[in-house]
């Protein structure tokens, strides 16, 4: 069999590879073998965190939600001004109370004065 | 003002420990909470200086950054604990030598240094995570009820109401004893020297003054009354 050169395929693939993680520290971005393994990690990290991102800003809408409620009254709270949305039959979600919370904290009031209201 | 003045220079704690780190603080737009600790139960109220720490009373709180209130913690030395967490409650620690296990109770705790009782109480109900260090500096607690900062605008905190459960039937009976043991001790002493002799200055204490001091009363008694022993 006469001698084949594999030439520049293998290149080409290790350099797109070095390009995805041409911003990652020490030799992470620079030894071929560990970049690859560095870029494997890199996309399933990124994989399982979009799903979990969803979940976090939940977390943290509630949170926020939570805290500007409380300070409406003695012993209200988000769940209870979740369960008067419910009641209100209001279907706005925790993103938008959150932003609401902290741009204008007024209106939050007045939306739950006026579903507190309701029996 | 003067009274500011005198208040501030009747704190002859320490001073430095006081003061320490506060520069590390970024202090633009922090309150500073001031928290009462007497009669108060420990857990309860620490865990109520550590939602201000975390800055979780606030809209805007964000995870990764620290944002919460400064807290000044006064009458350290007044909490309360219920049960008989007072010779019961032991903190561990251990040094790292074998064999170095050391433990104190909450008592000698308190005779100690009635500030630590707290500020444990705080840090073990805050995350472990980058952030408790700096929440740690933030907190200030002392023992009596004067402290340094008096020309900053304090806001006192208002605990929430709480739900004092009713006293199980055996403590119960404990107190209705102990309540008939000192009235009968009351009514024994009425009839001493001594108490008579104090009966009359209080006479004139209160044709002066028209002040009944509730002390006389004998044993005053509350409705919901937390188990203290």
């Amino acid at each position: 069999m006469t001698r084949i050169r594999r030439g520049y395929i293998a290149r080409r693939r290790r350099t797109k590879i070095r390009l995805f993680a041409s911003t990652f520290r020490g030799t992470h971005s620079r030894l071929t073998r560990t970049t690859i393994q560095q870029k494997m990690r890199a996309l399933v990290s990124a994989h399982r965190d979009r799903g979990r991102q969803k979940r976090n800003f939940r977390r943290l809408w509630i949170t926020r939600i939570n805290a500007a409620i409380r300070e409406i009254g003695v012993s209200y709270s988000y769940s209870r001004s979740i369960h008067d949305l419910y009641k209100g039959r209001l279907l706005l979600n925790r993103k938008i109370l959150a932003q609401i919370a902290i741009s204008n904290r007024n209106c939050l009031y007045m939306i739950s004065n006026k579903i507190m209201k309701i029996k | 003002m003067a009274a500011a003045a005198a208040a501030a220079t009747k704190f002859n704690g320490n001073m430095k420990k006081a003061l320490a780190g506060l520069r590390r603080i970024n202090l633009e737009g922090l309150r500073w909470r001031v928290f009462d600790a007497k009669g108060q139960v420990l857990g309860r109220l620490a865990a109520q200086i550590s939602t201000v720490i975390q800055g979780k009373d606030k809209p805007t709180y964000t995870p990764y950054r620290e944002d919460g209130d400064m807290c000044i913690v006064l009458n350290a030395k007044d909490i309360a604990v219920t049960g008989r967490k007072m010779t019961d409650k032991v903190y561990y620690w251990h040094t790292g030598y074998i064999g170095h296990l050391k433990q104190r109770t909450l008592k000698d705790q308190m005779a100690k240094d009635p500030t630590e009782v707290i500020r444990k109480a705080v840090l073990r109900m805050l995350p472990r995570n980058k952030l408790r260090d700096d929440r740690d500096r933030k907190l200030r607690i002392f023992t009596g009820s004067e402290h340094p900062f008096n020309d900053r605008p304090l806001e006192p905190y208002m605990m929430p109401p709480r739900k004092v459960r009713e006293l199980r039937p055996r403590v119960r009976r404990a107190m209705v004893r102990a309540q008939i043991k000192a009235k009968g001790q009351q009514q024994k002493g009425d009839s001493g020297k001594i108490a008579r002799r104090k009966k009359e200055s209080l006479l004139l204490e209160t044709s002066a003054s028209n002040h009944l001091p509730s002390s006389y009363l004998g044993f005053v008694c509350s409705g919901d009354e937390i188990d203290r022993s």
